[in-house]
C-alpha cells in the first residue's frame, strides 16, 4: 500500500488532479487484484487515477520508472530472506502488500543488532567500528536502508537537478557516513587496520554510487513535472512583451490550456424566452393541481445567437508579441466563439480572417508576423481601411476587441471613425499591453480615444488575457 | 446489484474468456474495468472513437449477467423530465376531479373554515406521489428490483447541466425529487457512461467514474473479433483484412474505420465471395469502410500500393 500512495504522489507532482476518493478507489482495487501482476495493477491504476487521455502517456512513463524501482527492491527484498532464514519465503506470493512493512521491520532489526555488536566487538579485532562500516564489511544489501534515509530527507521534495548532490550528500550523512569517515582517515597502526580501511574506502564509494543512481531515479520520478510546473507558474505572470523566443512553444500550449478551460465553462449559452410561443406540455404540468385551469403559463424558450467579434491587433514593434498571443487565445476559444473577423494593422489595415482558416493558427501567426510585424504604426491609416472594408458588418450584436497601444508617431489618430465604431457596436474593449501609468506619455493618444472605449484595460500577461475573455464571455 | 452468480465475476480472467464465448473479445483492461465495476460498484466511463464497441460492451454485460438493460441516449436539450421522472397528468386531473367529488363528504358537518382546512390536511395528499409518478430511464433503473445494468450513452452530447444533474447518481446511487424525497436505489445498477470526446467531460463526473479508453484493437486482437463475428472467413483473407485496416488507421483521415466498419466490410467480402483482395473489390466496397467522400478519393489512388505492400 504504501508504494501506491508515494505513487500517487509522484502522479500528484506531474500534474494529475488525483483526489482523494480516487486514491481510496485505486486502493480498494488494488486489495481485490493485488499487485503481483504489473500489467494488472497497471490497468487497475490506470482505471481509477487516469481520467484524461493527455494525461495517460506521463502515468504511463511514471508507471515504469515507478514499479520498475520498486520490482528492484522487492526482488533484492526477497532474495535476502531467502539468504536469512534459508528457507522459501512463507506466503510472500500471497501477501506482497505486507512484505514491504516486514521487511521493513527486519531491516530496523538488524539495525539496531548492528550496533549492539559493534559495541560489543569493539576493538577485539581489527573490524569496522562504525555501523556503516560494519554493514559495508558484512556486504549487507543497503537500497532499504538507503530508501528510508531517503525518505527521512525528504527526498521527493527534490526540484532542481543541482539538489541532486545536497541529497546525495545528507542521505549518506543519515546513513552513517561521519562516523565512517572518521574511521577511514583515522591514524592507522597496524596492517591489518590499514587493510580494512583501503577496504572501507572501496566499499564507501560503491555505497555513494548507490545513494546517487537512487537520488538521480527518484528526481527523474518527482522533479522533471515538477520544474516544469515551476516554469508554467512563472510564465502566467510575466510579462507577454519581454517573453523569450524559446519559451514561445510552452506558452502556446499554456494559452491553448487557458482557452479550453474557458470555453468548457462558459460552452453553456443561456437560455432566453421567446414570447408568444406556449409550452403546451409543461403548462399542463404545471397547472395540473389547479384542475386544469391554467394559471401558470410555461413559454418555449429559445438559445440566444453567440457574440460576434471583431479583433483589431496592431502589430508593430512591441505589441506584436502581445497580439500574438491574443489572437491565438482568440482562436483557441473557436467553441464559444465562432464568428471570428481579425484585423491586424501597422500602417494599413489588413484583414487575416482567411489566413487563419486556411494555414491553420500557428503557421498563420508566423506569417503575419513576418509580414507585417515590426513596421511603424499609423492608427490614422489603419482606421481609414479598417472603416472601408468592416464598418459597414458592424451591428448591435458585435464585441469590437482593439490590441494596441495608440502610441501614433505624431499623426492624426482619427477618432472620428472610431467613434463611429463605438456608436455602431454593442461595445468596444481596448486591451493595452502598456501599464497605465505609461499612457499618454510620449507619443501615445490613449486618452483620446479613450472616450469611444466601453474599457479600457491594461493586457500584459497571460492572466490578464485569461481574465478579459473571462469577463467578456460572462456578460456578452 | 444482486449477482446471483458470484463466481461469474471471480476474476478478470474468467470474464475475459466467458465474454469471448458469447462473441465480444476484449482486452485485459477492458475485463479489469468490468471487473472493478461489478466489485467497487462504481460506474465505468468509457471514451474511445466511434466503433470500438462501447455500447456493446454494455449490451454484453447486461446479456452475462442477466440483468435488464436500460438504455439511455444522451442529446441536447435532455432533462431530467425524459430522463427521471415525469407526473402522470392526466392521471392527476382525473384524480383532482375524484377528490372534488369526495369534497362534500369529507367536510360535511364541519364547522367553520379552521375545522374545514384541518380535516382537508388530515385528508391523504397523494396529489404528488409515487402513484402518479412515470419513471424515466435512470429511476426505473434504481427501481428494478435485481438490479439492471444502465447505460448511459454519448454522455458528452448532454448539456453540462445534465452531467451535474448525474452526480447523485452516481456517486450515491439516489435520486432527489423535489415533491416527494429522496429515492434510494432498491438494488445499485451497474452504471456505464459512453462518450466519443466531442466535449471535455467535467472533473467532477469523471472522478465517481473508472475511466476505461477503448483504442481501436491492434492487429491480433481484431483477427480474433474477425473470427469469431465473421464465420466462414478465409484466414489468409482475414490476415489481409487487418493489416489493410491497420495501415488505413494511420493514414490522416477524417474518420479511421472503425471495428464495426471492419466487420460490415468482411462481411461484405465474404457475401461477394472475394478470395484475395484485388484493387477492383476494394475500390468498389470502399464505401463500406469510409464514410467521407474527402477520405475515399484520398484513399483510392493508393489501394494498388497498399495491396501490394500486403504481400
Amino acid at each position: 500500500m504504501r508504494f501506491v500512495a508515494d505513487f500517487i504522489g509522484a502522479l500528484r507532482e506531474a500534474g494529475l488532479p488525483v483526489s482523494p476518493a480516487e486514491s481510496l478507489d485505486a486502493l480498494k482495487a488494488i486489495k481485490l487484484l493485488g499487485l503481483e501482476s504489473r500489467e494488472t495493477s497497471k490497468t487497475v491504476l490506470a482505471l481509477t487515477l487516469v481520467k484524461r487521455q493527455s494525461d495517460q502517456v506521463i502515468y504511463e512513463e511514471l508507471f515504469d520508472l515507478y514499479f520498475t524501482s520498486v520490482e528492484k527492491a522487492k526482488a533484492t527484498d526477497e532474495a535476502k530472506e531467502v539468504d536469512e532464514f534459508g528457507t522459501e519465503p512463507a506466503g510472500n506470493a500471497l501477501e506482497p502488500q505486507n512484505e514491504q512493512t516486514d521487511a521493513s521491520t527486519n531491516e530496523s532489526d538488524t539495525h539496531s543488532l548492528d550496533t549492539s555488536e559493534a559495541d560489543k566487538s569493539d576493538g577485539a579485532q581489527a573490524n569496522a567500528s562504525s555501523a556503516l562500516g560494519q554493514a559495508l564489511s558484512k556486504e549487507q544489501d543497503m537500497s532499504l536502508a538507503i530508501a528510508q534515509a531517503a525518505v527521512a530527507e525528504k527526498l521527493s521534495s527534490i526540484v532542481l537537478f543541482t539538489q541532486k548532490n545536497h541529497f546525495a550528500y545528507k542521505i549518506m550523512q543519515r546513513l552513517g557516513d561521519e562516523a565512517l569517515s572518521i574511521e577511514i582517515r583515522a591514524e592507522a597502526n597496524s596492517l591489518e587496520l590499514k587493510k580494512m580501511q583501503r577496504e572501507l574506502t572501496k566499499s564507501r564509494a560503491r555505497l555513494l554510487d548507490q545513494v546517487k543512481d537512487y537520488v538521480e531515479q527518484q528526481y527523474m520520478i518527482f522533479a522533471r513535472h515538477k520544474g516544469l510546473k515551476y516554469r508554467v507558474d512563472y510564465l502566467q505572470q510575466v510579462k507577454l512583451s519581454q517573453l523569450d523566443r524559446l519559451d514561445y512553444k510552452l506558452m502556446q500550449s499554456l494559452v491553448q490550456r487557458a482557452a479550453r478551460k474557458l470555453a468548457s465553462q462558459h460552452s453553456r449559452r443561456r437560455l432566453t424566452r421567446k414570447r408568444g410561443q406556449l409550452d403546451v406540455r409543461k403548462t399542463i404540468a404545471a397547472n395540473a393541481a389547479f384542475d386544469g385551469a391554467l394559471f401558470h403559463t410555461r413559454w418555449k424558450a429559445t438559445r440566444i445567437e453567440r457574440p460576434k467579434i471583431v479583433a483589431i491587433c496592431d502589430v508593430s514593434g512591441s505589441v506584436s508579441r502581445v497580439a500574438r498571443f491574443l489572437l491565438l487565445f482568440l482562436y483557441s476559444l473557436q467553441d464559444v466563439m465562432p464568428k471570428v473577423r481579425s484585423f491586424v494593422f501597422a500602417s494599413d489595415m489588413i484583414e487575416v480572417t482567411e489566413l487563419f482558416e486556411l494555414q491553420g493558427i500557428e503557421l498563420a501567426l508566423e506569417e503575419i508576423m513576418k509580414r507585417w510585424g515590426g513596421s511603424s504604426t499609423d492608427y490614422g491609416k489603419a482606421l481609414v481601411g479598417f472603416q472601408s472594408q468592416a464598418l459597414a458588418s458592424i451591428d448591435k450584436k458585435t464585441t469590437v476587441i482593439m490590441l494596441g497601444d495608440a502610441r501614433n508617431n505624431q499623426g492624426d489618430g482619427r477618432i472620428d471613425i472610431w467613434e463611429k465604431v463605438f456608436r455602431k457596436s454593442k461595445r468596444v474593449l481596448w486591451l493595452n499591453p502598456e501599464h497605465r501609468n505609461s499612457w499618454d506619455t510620449g507619443d501615445s493618444i490613449m486618452s483620446e480615444y479613450l472616450p469611444w472605449c466601453g474599457s479600457v484595460e491594461p493586457c500584459r500577461n497571460l492572466k490578464d488575457i485569461e481574465r478579459i475573455f473571462s469577463r467578456l464571455l460572462k456578460y456578452s | 446489484m444482486i449477482i446471483k452468480h458470484q463466481e461469474k465475476i471471480a476474476s478478470p480472467e474468467i470474464i475475459q474468456s466467458q465474454y469471448e464465448a458469447l462473441g465480444y473479445i476484449c482486452s485485459n483492461s477492458v475485463a479489469t474495468a468490468i471487473y472493478l465495476a461489478c466489485h467497487l460498484q462504481k460506474p465505468i466511463l468509457i471514451e474511445g472513437p466511434p466503433g470500438v464497441g462501447k455500447t456493446e460492451l454494455a449490451k454484453i454485460t447486461a446479456a452475462y449477467l442477466n440483468a435488464p438493460l436500460i438504455r439511455m441516449q444522451c442529446y441536447e436539450g435532455l432533462d431530467e423530465s425524459k430522463a427521471l421522472y415525469e407526473w402522470k397528468y392526466g392521471k392527476q386531473l382525473l384524480y383532482t376531479q375524484v377528490l372534488k367529488e369526495q369534497l362534500g363528504d369529507v367536510l360535511r358537518g364541519a364547522r367553520g373554515l379552521d375545522e374545514s382546512i384541518a380535516r382537508l390536511h388530515d385528508f391523504g395528499d397523494i396529489f404528488y406521489s409515487q402513484d402518479f409518478l412515470e419513471p424515466r430511464p435512470l429511476l426505473q433503473a434504481l427501481q428494478s428490483q435485481d438490479g439492471a445494468v444502465l447505460l448511459v450513452d454519448e454522455i458528452d452530447k448532454a448539456d453540462q447541466e445534465f452531467e451535474a444533474f448525474l452526480l447523485e447518481l452516481l456517486s450515491d446511487y439516489q435520486v432527489s425529487i423535489p415533491e416527494i424525497g429522496t429515492i434510494k436505489a432498491v438494488s445499485t445498477p451497474i452504471v456505464m457512461l459512453t462518450s466519443n470526446n466531442t466535449r471535455e467531460l467535467g472533473d467532477a463526473l469523471k472522478r465517481r467514474c473508472l475511466h476505461l479508453y477503448i483504442p481501436f484493437p491492434d492487429a491480433a486482437l481484431e483477427n480474433r473479433i474477425l473470427a469469431t463475428q465473421v464465420e466462414g472467413l478465409d484466414s489468409q483473407l482475414r490476415e489481409q483484412i487487418v493489416v489493410l485496416i491497420g495501415k488505413l488507421r494511420d493514414m490522416p483521415l477524417k474518420k479511421s474505420p472503425a471495428v464495426s466498419e471492419t466487420i460490415d466490410w468482411a462481411r461484405a467480402l465474404l457475401l461477394l465471395n472475394v478470395e484475395e483482395l484485388d484493387p477492383l473489390w476494394v475500390k468498389k466496397t470502399l464505401n463500406l469502410l469510409l464514410k467521407f467522400q474527402d477520405d475515399i478519393e484520398l484513399v483510392e489512388p493508393e489501394i494498388t500500393a497498399l495491396l501490394k505492400s500486403l504481400r
